[in-house]
């Protein structure tokens, strides 16, 4: 039963981005849509291409070459947008005009200890533009990799347009990832230069990262330079590579903005990495066009985010939506960047922030709120949030009785619960301004993508079941890196159902086209927002001597942040007993070699894990069993009685 | 209530959640040090202890009234729960 939350503004609806989107598609076209955006949709699907291009022109990303063909190939998994068009994404993040112009704010910066900082764009043009050409006489090129082991500064910001205006590939990662999980991903994309941070804020104390770095850099045999962005003493690194520090790439003369290259639209962009249920985390490339055009796309219109507009997103560079609210510049919107703890030095902390740096727009997580719902906080008598206009969410599913609160509780305006992923750097289900607010629901499905269900009743364009997509779109994945073959690309994306793109969640999709994200439909876990591979956690636990198989599935638990934690199962060798000594081992031993986030909440022995008759472990029918579902297609296993005991053993939640 | 078993529910619980076994170690012989200040817990680990306090032994405890002067150690945590009136260990 849908219930309604917020009407349509209509005097927001009649000055959206997306109305005036919608009426110049009209005109174009010589046809009514009605101010409708289903009508506008389902044309946009249906002439894909057309869709693209239009938009590509009324955006006015900066490009060279020809917008024509739109779209060379047969489908979404071979075909190609603007083959014979270049773009600079840096260039068109960075440019100024008599609408943007450079001395409005392109970022505010705060920490957790009290920091500020704030940047025109003309200055952020003018730093990045210098660090460029330090990276360019250090004999950095297009398509070298550049990583970052950073924390969530302007200085990482700027290193990374840097890089990226020359065509270089962009890569990081949070520096709270442990060094094996760092160098899982980094090593198989053999970097040339790492920016990274020696130190990290956590709870009011700093806490040095030189043993983690270092133990980065040796593992990295490809680096030729490490560029620190912080202030601590590097000379005691003793490490085999130029050490420098960014400021002094920011010393050398800036390249000129007008001579920046572009590059071909499908051009590698940014590399995010996602895991699967088995193997090293899939090194995601994502095109510098793909990642404008869906970028700006989502911001323009679902978004409405426009110059005079203040975004915080919260997020690390290591989570795709670091890599979102960086193209916000591309709109000229003022972006917020914070680091450090949300809830220190108490929980109250960042809507102060939010009130003090005016936030328009607030992205945030279901876990936020349920922090902020648990500590009894009222955020609307606590702070004025009179420029607040709409709450993003993300990360995990938002339920109604958390929007109830936010109506209640912080301030009554559009909640947009947006769900994609690394693998599109994008969202799949978004806001809209031209539609009303259901509790629980995102409000449409992404303009121009022709999202299907596979229901048991086969493909449909609404129901239940797992989340496709039928039609070509830009922000497709132009490769997974070291997959010459491009048989890793089809097996993660279009194996499964040929000739759709394969995203692994769980929609609830209504035929008005509001949707509820349900969760994954693989056996990958989502824990407080964090995509997680139960393999992760294998190449951990499986080198604990007694411990024979190990299985994670995530369980469903309201009391979590994120609705969401993690069950391990195990079998354990003879004599071995899971006492409370051995849990804690296990939890230290994840705690340390991968993050927090990947230890479990419940441990539990069992004598035998759920196997198909190729012996391939079935996470997927063990999560049904913990979540207290029957899994469908019980034949599909070799051992279905095990899934009895599982049942019985493994604690509901709530 | 004993303010002994108040200790042993957050130190099991640290350990279950933050310190996988070495919560005893890590607060030392100082049962007042800071957990904010040290490390021993975050502001949004405080509000998870908060309720598993409650629930453990089915008390209420009023966010307004919880500062670091009466919740930011082991010592404080537990004077404060063992003074709760009704406060009964109900695992």
């Amino acid at each position: 039963m849908k219930s309604l939350h917020l009407p349509v503004e209509q005097e927001l609806a009649a000055r959206s981005q997306m109305l005036t989107f919608l009426r110049t598609v009209e005109q174009r076209t010589e046809q009514s849509l009605n101010g409708d955006y289903l009508a506008l949709h389902r044309w946009a699907c249906d002439n894909f291409a057309d869709f693209w291009h239009d938009f590509l022109v009324w955006s006015k990303i900066p490009f060279s070459g020809s917008e024509h063909p739109v779209f060379e190939g047969a489908g979404v998994e071979d075909g190609r947008f603007f083959p014979s068009l270049s773009v600079n994404y840096a260039e068109c993040l960075l440019r100024s005009s008599p609408d943007v112009p450079d001395d409005i704010t392109a970022i505010a910066f705060r920490s957790e200890q009290g920091d500020h900082k704030r940047i025109n764009r003309g200055e952020l043009r003018h730093d990045v533009l210098s660090i460029a050409a330090s990276l360019e006489q250090a004999g950095v090129t297009a398509g070298d990799r550049v990583v970052a082991f950073a924390r969530n500064t302007t200085d990482t910001v700027e290193a990374c347009l840097a890089a990226t205006s020359l065509g270089a590939v962009w890569s990081s990662v949070g520096p709270d990832l442990a060094p094996a999980g760092v160098l899982a991903r980094f090593q198989q994309l053999e970097p040339t230069v790492l920016f990274a941070h020696t130190e990290m804020l956590s709870h009011g104390s700093k806490r040095a990262l030189k043993e983690q770095l270092r133990e980065i850099v040796l593992g990295l045999p490809s680096l030729k330079m490490l560029v620190v962005l912080d202030d601590s003493v590097v000379g005691d690194l003793d490490l085999p590579i130029e050490v420098v520090r960014l400021e002094a790439l920011r010393s050398r003369e800036p390249l000129q903005f007008s001579a920046l290259r572009r590059f071909p639209f499908d051009h590698p962009l940014f590399v995010l990495f996602s895991s699967g249920t088995t193997g090293a985390p899939k090194c995601i490339v994502h095109g510098a066009g793909g990642t404008l055009l869906e970028h700006l796309k989502e911001h323009r219109l679902h978004s409405d985010l426009r110059v005079g507009d203040r975004l915080y997103f919260h997020t690390s560079c290591g989570w795709m939506m670091w890599n979102w609210q960086l193209s916000a510049l591309g709109s000229g919107v003022s972006i917020l960047l914070y680091d450090g703890s949300v809830s220190f030095p108490d929980a109250t902390a960042l809507l102060k922030i939010l009130e003090e740096e005016r936030i328009s727009v607030f992205g945030t997580s279901p876990a936020y709120i349920q922090l902020l719902r648990e500590s009894e906080i009222t955020p609307r008598q606590i702070c004025d949030f009179s420029n607040l206009r709409v709450i993003q969410s993300t990360g995990s599913v938002l339920y109604d009785e958390q929007f109830d609160w936010i109506r209640e509780f912080f301030k009554t305006v559009p909640i947009h619960s947006i769900s994609g992923g690394s693998d599109i750097i994008g969202c799949f289900v978004l806001g809209n301004p031209l539609l009303p607010v259901y509790r629980g629901e995102s409000q449409c499905v992404s303009l121009g993508l022709d999202v299907r269900v596979l229901t048991d009743a086969g493909i449909e364009r609404s129901g239940t079941g797992e989340l496709l997509c039928a039609n070509p779109f830009p922000s497709r994945p132009v490769f997974i890196w070291g997959d010459s073959t491009r048989l890793k690309f089809h097996t993660s994306y279009f194996e499964e159902n040929p000739g759709y793109w394969t995203h692994g969640d769980l929609i609830d999709l209504d035929a008005c086209g509001s949707a509820r994200i349900k969760g994954r439909a693989d056996g990958t876990m989502k824990i407080r927002g964090v995509r997680i591979g139960p393999a992760e956690l294998y190449g951990v636990v499986l080198k604990i001597p007694g411990i024979r198989e190990a299985m994670a599935v995530e369980q469903e638990d309201r009391r979590e942040p994120g609705g969401r934690k993690i069950v391990l199962l195990v079998v354990l060798a003879p004599g071995v007993t899971l006492d409370r000594p051995f849990t804690l081992r296990i939890k230290r031993e994840l705690s340390l070699k991968t993050s927090a986030v990947h230890v479990p909440s419940v441990i539990v022995t069992v004598s035998e894990l759920p196997q198909t008759h190729n012996g391939k472990y079935s996470e997927r029918a063990a999560r049904e069993v913990v979540n207290g579902r029957t899994p469908k297609n019980l034949s599909a296993l070799r051992n279905p009685d095990c899934l009895e005991e599982i049942a019985r053993l493994v604690p509901r939640s709530v | 209530m004993n303010e002994q078993a108040v200790k042993r529910v957050v130190i099991d619980w640290l350990d279950d959640n933050y310190h996988f076994g070495d919560a005893e170690t890590i607060i030392g012989s100082d049962e007042d040090k800071s957990f904010l200040q040290n490390g021993v817990l975050d502001s949004l680990g405080f509000v998870k202890l908060i309720l598993h306090i409650e629930q453990t032994f089915n008390v209420r405890l009023d966010r307004k009234h919880i500062a670091p002067a009466n919740f930011d150690s082991l010592l404080r945590i537990a004077k404060h729960v063992a003074s709760l009136p009704g406060a009964k260990f109900s695992p």
